[in-house]
């Protein structure tokens, strides 16, 4: 009986808007939230009776799985626009860091600040100990030459 | 009007079709009044809000509750009505708001979320229509023993969670909190620049119940009329900006010694010192525990290490102690306290300059590296902190775990005192709270020497032969007495003293605000306890206390719906969230990575990696402007002359420092105290004569052996000095310091 009636929710063209925020289990005004944000568009009906249809529970959906995958809102929408605009995979953002003479380090650039700040130390003292080495190896490759 | 992602921040805003300009702010102004006492608040908070949309809008603004606070009720006024909240469970409070908005009606729903955060929310506000929407809040305040200071968000900060996501734009930043912690909660943008914000001020009545000597405020500029008990005090500027927590200090000729009465409800409060004085030289097992991560960067790191020093230094030789740093990482001195013997001290300097800021706040992590370092025998942990974490039911239930006691030091221009009271409360220590504009050393030293065996203990409170409550008084904090009964005195009793305190009628004008103080505080520390959402007997206790206090807590929330002419049902209203300033000398790097848009994050590391160079032209330049005009060197250029042009602890010889306050130059000196008590030096002569002359400085700012954040270093002083072998000038020289100790002591 449940499933049947989760069928014919499903099978359901128009929603209101009270409607398609408990199909997603979100409070409605998280819906509004998204369409305030341009994250999804409005009704399909201005006024009394505005309805939702599939096209939104499907959106709300894939928002729903974007987040679930770490996704912010800001992200999310960027994203949708970018889908609507080419048909690109999605672009994944890299930072490049010389830290050395010919060492070019990749860090992904998504990650939270405070890890990002880490990692950046973290390749400052790496470059600083390849500058020393290579200073201090070609230091003693000179006196090396000197006793020859 | 359209919806664009604007160049300036990133953010989805609305735009007019016809400038293409971003259109004005939903919510115009935000105003205080109200009335604050040494027991708490009563305040009504007036949020105006304005549209210029050409639809109907949903405002939703997000703040977050100071400590032991709830919403009462609030009223929502327009032309033509005047509607006051309902209190109702939070499901049915949410329902009968989306039953307004699908009615069309202007709707308004006050629900809280956890860590006190609140989402007040006004939907189907009309284009060009005023609306006023009063909050009434009892919030708590930091009470000392001859003073309180109150505090009031007017911007929310971010905060660290380990999983909250962010997203940083130029200028700008935004943060998604887990919605299963966090449910429907949403957050502000944060904008670097709040200037084009709405504008806040306030106009508050400050009542003492006894003698007030200043109120000031740290925050603001601030205009106060008024004399003896009252005060009323106002903004110095028209309005300002929302960037910062409101912060009021009040003092008191003497310590407090009162008891209200009002409506069945009494208050007292009792200063510590009415008590008896603290035994302070028995041994103390301490860990200093110091939040490192990026948020805390800048000068109060700075001054926190050097105070931690200079706590140090006042530890005698059978004190324990250790160190913990944290942010995502720990990183401590020891596993294990350690005695504090000069090696031990020596050891403790080092590892206090290696330390820097970075990294996460893990807070829970840094209480049990700390309680872990104190072992079985507990102590004391010293926490230093920004107090910016979301989250904080699960750390307050790690700090009950830890059987320790915490005493918390907050510190920012939007602190979470909340939070941090709750965590000095819960453990039996204490919580003090500075903005990032006050000198954190001084406070921390204060905390420090305040961490002593109670006064007193087992202390009866009894009216009218009724027990209202029995606890323990310590140093620094006054003993506060809330209950219900009638009768013309408290009696007060302890195992080596009592006396009797006259119950007197409270102010007309507070009503029933006692009560509902008492109300928020229990609420406050039920929902403490409760991470995630309320449910099965917590929720039920919640509801309960919300039902008896009638005040709004995680289960209830407050909701009114107003039917105007014209309503139009079924129309969707656009919603709109209120953005609010990143809070002052916070810098937007510390929770938004600004790198990603600015300078980049690859110039950052080029940097890091050039830093010689860029170093060396910095230090050329700071000489120069100096050397052009010394008169603008000032006390903020101290630990740059420090640190970066590493001169160590005392000015170079080839290098003119500039002058500085009388407490950096204590600091830097009693931080020197050797494991005796005595200063250090090339012989015992020297030592008595530097000795001597700290002595003499303590004295002379106000340090006796009982007062003054330096107690400790006097008492230090004199022991040593008591048992060195004086020259006759020098003995002499003692005597009139004692004498000046002990009048100074004597003195009401």
């Amino acid at each position: 009986m449940a499933e049947r009636d989760t069928e014919m929710k499903s099978e359901q063209r128009e929603w209101s808007l009270a409607e398609l925020a408990e199909e997603v289990g979100l409070p409605a005004r998280t819906v509004r939230f998204y369409i305030g944000r341009g994250l999804m568009p409005g009704p399909e009906k201005a006024g009394r009776g505005a309805s939702y249809g599939q096209e939104h529970l499907e959106r709300l959906q894939e928002i729903q799985r974007l987040q679930a995958n770490g996704l912010t809102l800001a992200e999310i929408s960027m994203r949708g626009e970018e889908v609507e605009s080419a048909s690109l995979p999605e672009p994944e953002a890299w930072w490049t860091y010389p830290i050395a003479d010919g060492v070019e380090v990749r860090v992904r650039a998504d990650q939270a600040p405070w890890r990002l700040r880490q990692i950046r130390r973290a390749l400052a003292g790496l470059g600083q100990k390849l500058d020393k080495e290579r200073d201090s190896s070609a230091g003693s490759g000179g006196r090396q030459g000197g006793k020859r | 009007m359209t919806v664009a992602l604007t160049e300036s921040t990133g953010c989805y805003t609305a735009l007019s079709k016809e400038t293409g300009e971003e259109l004005k702010l939903a919510m115009q102004r935000l105003w205080l009044t109200g009335q604050v006492t040494p027991f708490g608040a009563r305040l009504l908070v007036e949020h105006t809000f304005e549209s210029a949309e050409r639809r109907p809008v949903e405002v939703v603004y997000g703040f977050m509750l100071p400590q032991d606070a709830a919403l009462r009720s609030f009223r929502v006024t327009g032309e033509g009505f005047e509607v006051s909240s309902d209190l109702q469970p939070v499901d049915k409070a949410v329902s009968a708001y989306e039953e307004g908005i699908d009615m069309g009606s202007l709707s308004v729903l006050a629900r809280q979320y956890a860590d006190g955060m609140m989402n007040l929310t006004v939907g189907n506000l009309r284009p060009g229509e005023p609306v006023r929407v009063i909050l009434e809040i009892v919030a708590g305040v930091e009470r000392h023993d001859d003073g309180f200071r109150f505090r009031f968000p007017f911007t929310l900060a971010p905060a660290y969670h380990r999983q909250a996501r962010v997203v940083s734009m130029p200028g700008a930043g935004e943060m998604e909190l887990p919605p299963e912690e966090f449910g429907d909660l949403i957050l502000p943008t944060w904008k670097k620049d709040s200037s084009n914000l709405h504008e806040v001020g306030f106009d508050v009545e400050v009542i003492g119940g006894q003698g007030l000597t200043t109120v000031s405020s740290p925050s603001h500029g601030i205009m106060a009329a008024g004399e003896g008990s009252e005060r009323r005090v106002g903004m110095a500027v028209e309005a300002d900006v929302p960037n910062r927590d409101l912060v009021l200090e009040a003092k008191a000729a003497d310590p407090w010694q009162i008891a209200w009465a009002s409506e069945g409800t009494i208050s007292a409060l009792l200063g510590s010192s009415r008590f008896g004085e603290p035994d302070e030289d028995s041994p103390r097992r301490v860990v200093f525990v110091i939040d490192r991560s990026g948020s805390m960067h800048g000068k109060p790191f700075e001054q926190a290490l050097k105070a931690v020093e200079v706590g140090i230094a006042a530890l005698r030789p059978d004190d324990h102690f250790s160190i913990v740093a944290f942010d995502n990482e720990i990183e401590a001195l020891s596993k294990r306290l350690l005695e504090a013997n000069d090696r031990n001290r020596q050891v403790a300097r080092d590892f206090l300059a290696g330390l820097h800021t970075c990294g996460g706040t893990e807070l829970a992590m840094g209480v049990r590296a700390g309680a872990k370092a104190l072992g079985r025998d507990g102590g004391d942990l010293l926490l230093l902190t920004d107090g910016q974490v979301f989250g904080t039911a699960k750390i307050l239930k790690t700090a009950r775990k830890a059987k320790a006691r915490i005493h918390a030091l907050g510190i920012g221009s939007a602190s979470q005192d909340r939070f941090l009271a709750q965590l000095g409360r819960e453990t039996g220590g204490q919580s003090r709270f500075l903005t990032s504009r006050e000198r954190v050393d001084m406070a921390l030293l204060d905390l420090f020497a305040g961490i002593s065996p109670a006064v007193a203990t087992d202390v009866e409170v009894r009216l009218d032969g009724k027990t209202l409550t029995t606890a323990d008084v310590h140093v620094g904090r006054p003993l506060l007495v809330t209950g219900e009964g009638s009768g013309p005195e408290l009696e007060i009793g302890w195992a080596e003293g009592g006396f009797a305190l006259p119950v007197v009628e409270a102010p007309k004008r507070l009503g029933k605000t006692l009560r509902l103080l008492d109300g928020a505080a229990k609420i406050t520390e039920v929902e403490s306890r409760i991470s995630g959402d309320p449910v099965g007997e917590d929720a039920g206790v919640l509801e309960s206390l919300s039902r008896e206090y009638g005040l709004a807590s995680r289960v209830m929330a407050l909701v009114a719906v107003v039917k105007r002419e014209a309503d139009k049902p079924g129309e969707l209203p656009m919603t709109k969230v209120v953005p609010v300033g990143m809070p002052q000398d916070v810098e937007m790097d510390a929770y938004f990575d600004q790198g990603v848009y600015g300078l980049g994050s690859a110039e950052s590391v080029g940097s890091a990696l050039g830093q010689g160079e860029i170093l060396g032209a910095l230090i050329e330049s700071r000489r120069q402007a100096i050397d052009a005009s010394p008169a603008r060197a000032t006390r903020e250029d101290e630990p740059f002359y420090r640190k970066v042009l590493g001169l160590g602890r005392r000015p170079d010889e080839d290098f003119d420092v500039p002058t500085v306050a009388w407490e950096d130059v204590l600091m830097e000196d009693a931080s020197r105290l050797e494991a005796d008590g005595g200063m250090p030096g090339d012989s015992l002569a020297d030592r008595i004569a530097a000795s001597l002359d700290l002595l003499e400085r303590l004295t002379d700012h106000g340090s006796t052996r009982t007062k003054g954040a330096f107690r400790h270093h006097v008492r230090r002083l004199l022991d040593f000095l008591g048992e060195a072998d004086l020259d006759e000038e020098q003995r002499n020289r003692l005597e009139e310091l004692e004498a000046r100790v002990e009048r100074v002591f004597h003195l009401p």
